[in-house]
């Protein structure tokens, strides 16, 4: 058994396919328990079981297809009006859009391509220190995971079964003390710079606000549709995807017909990667929860540490490291099952959990040296790799400052979510 | 190989991706429109399909499914990708090849092991969707499955004869 547990890490530290690897130690843990194989089938299955599961490929539909249109120039400009007089106001105006851009493209990198491109070129030209706008832009590509309905919330509700219209809640404040901290540093480091400073005008903002009219509404409708009770996730999914794709390609006419196809199966490419995942990963959890795998990790881990606080720094170290190494979604389906249990052992609020959960594994796409926004980016803007990396460690010592913050003060997660 | 059977391989091979791309933009408007549909019909003449439901989630299914395909063609699978950064290019293909075809063959064991379930399902006469049978509903579990280990096939011998780059692309595409 250890044996094939170890052959199986180096399979997959070796670059095999993460779902082929966790398929195999289900199957290998039910021959194990002499359970038929079979059993894959109906654990298979089981994704036509979940709830919710419809606002996955939804919400990823309607990310890629603003991220083609103008919507990322159209945000840029109004975000810039509305706040671009600020000290640092550029830096401001790319963290709070890229904030928002990849809560609905769910940081697949989708963000630095589509608005790096656009925010990169302005920063330097406004005056901004080369190596500070590297490092923003490449920190900023997975800013906004907290926030609804970036598609780790998702599916951190589906597998925790949490209520996601709370975790949607539960991110707002924690979302907004990463980008405040990202924006005081910025304040900082530039406050030499007088270049920048612009003057804010209501006529630009008013310019802005027109062209982006039809943008506009969608936080409302994801948000203010939910929370009035009006339709499920799964619903407001479906309306902001169809309501996307009217305005996009029919009143504004920026995506030709002929390339939704292509733009389609671009976006189902994503999510049939990590619903392929989620499906084989029923099956793992299934036996390890029947192997008592929970339960003797959470001996193990109450033998180590005592109080609420120790076990938090335990578990902030191990998703540091969890994040390092493995993508979000994957992380999501593997470890939440296992580690949920020990944190209601330690009495930690599961809404927090996921929040401090999606917060840590949001570091992991800066960590050096594997962490997939470095690479898109050093690929994006064609710089070396280590000065890739040197250009976003202050913002990664800022975001990991912001996820302790976030860790200790349950209160700033639970803040918005009603009490059951 | 001949030069004309060379031809007919490709022919397939664009005519499985239309199929995909087919079948992805059809579930993707199909649960649009359907989940839409529900809203409407519930909000305006206070009624619904009993089915919509259900089909919703079958509809999630077929998507995964056939999306797993085209990932699969895509090389886009979810890997862990840090090797590729850090060994040499030849190394790099040696180990990616090698690990393709350990995944195509955890396909073809699924494919087999849900194609039994399917014959159980038959033999019992499971039904989904009210009178569907349950066979033809989740036939495209095995049916992805094994066509997902063919592909990984495929790219394994690409990857080996140098058709295919060995990294993943990154970012969008």
């Amino acid at each position: 058994m250890i044996v094939i547990s170890i052959l199986l890490i180096l399979l997959a530290v070796l670059g095999a396919p993460l779902f082929a690897i966790i398929a195999t130690s289900a199957m290998v843990g039910f021959s194990k328990d002499e359970t038929d194989l079979m059993n894959m089938a109906i654990e298979i299955l089981g994704i036509a079981e979940l709830p919710f599961l419809t606002a996955i490929p939804l919400f990823t539909f309607a990310g890629y297809l603003l991220s083609e249109s103008n919507a990322p120039q159209r945000l840029v400009k109004m975000t810039g009006a509305l706040l671009g007089w600020m000290p640092a106001g550029l830096a401001v105006v790319a963290l709070a859009t890229c904030a928002f851009f990849t809560a609905f493209t769910g940081a697949s990198g989708v963000t630095i391509i589509a608005l790096g491109a656009l925010l990169y070129p302005a920063l330097v030209q406004d005056g901004y220190p080369e190596r500070f706008n590297l490092g923003l832009v490449t920190a900023s590509g997975s800013l906004g995971l907290l926030f609804a309905p970036s598609l780790p919330l998702i599916l951190y509700g589906v597998i925790a079964e949490v209520s996601i219209d709370h975790l949607f809640l539960a991110g707002i404040l924690p979302g907004i003390l990463m980008i405040v901290m990202l924006s005081g540093w910025s304040v900082w480091v530039n406050r030499g710079n007088r270049q920048m400073l612009k003057t804010f005008s209501w006529r630009k903002v008013g310019i802005a606000l027109r062209e982006a009219a039809w943008e506009i509404p969608l936080p409302f409708v994801v948000l203010g549709g939910i929370y009035s009770g009006f339709f499920a996730v799964s619903e407001a999914a479906a309306i902001t995807a169809l309501y996307v794709l009217i305005v996009e390609v029919i009143i504004l006419r920026e995506i030709r017909i002929r390339d939704l196809p292509r733009i389609i199966r671009a976006s189902m490419v994503l999510v049939g990667g990590i619903l392929i995942i989620l499906s084989v990963s029923l099956a793992s959890t299934n036996y390890m929860i029947s192997a008592g795998i929970p339960q003797m990790l959470l001996e193990w881990v109450s033998s180590l540490v005592a109080s609420q606080v120790s076990f938090l720094l335990l578990l902030l170290g191990f998703l540091l490291v969890l994040g390092a190494i493995l993508d979000i979604f994957s992380a999501i389906v593997l470890v939440v099952p296992l580690i949920l249990p020990i944190a209601a052992g330690y009495d930690i609020h599961p809404v927090h959990l996921g929040i401090v959960f999606l917060a840590a594994m949001e570091l992991g796409y800066l960590t050096p040296p594997v962490g997939l926004n470095l690479f898109i980016s050093s690929y994006r803007f064609e710089k070396p790799i280590l000065e890739v990396y040197s250009a976003t460690f202050p913002f990664l010592m800022i975001l990991l400052l912001s996820v302790i913050v976030i860790a200790f003060w349950p209160s700033l997660s639970l803040w918005l979510v009603p009490e059951p | 190989m001949t030069q004309s059977s060379i031809d007919s391989l490709a022919r397939l091979e664009r005519f499985g991706r239309l199929l995909e791309t087919v079948a992805l933009v059809s579930l993707l408007f199909a649960m649009m429109l359907l989940a839409v549909g529900q809203i409407v019909l519930r909000e305006v003449f206070n009624s619904g399909i009993i089915w919509a439901d259900e089909l919703l989630k079958l509809t999630v299914l077929w998507l995964a499914m056939i999306a797993s395909i085209a990932a699969c063609r895509e090389n886009r699978h979810i890997r862990i990708d840090a090797l590729s950064h850090l060994l040499p290019e030849t190394a790099v293909r040696v180990t990616r090849v090698l690990v393709d075809l350990f995944a195509a063959a955890v396909c073809g064991v699924i494919a087999w092991q849900t194609y039994r379930y399917l014959q159980l399902e038959i033999e019992f006469g499971d039904t989904v969707l009210i009178d569907t049978p349950a066979w033809a509903a989740h036939s495209i579990v095995p049916i992805a499955f094994a066509l997902t280990g063919y592909r990984f096939v495929v790219g394994a011998l690409r990857k080996a004869l140098g058709l295919d780059p060995v990294a993943a692309a990154v970012g969008v595409p």
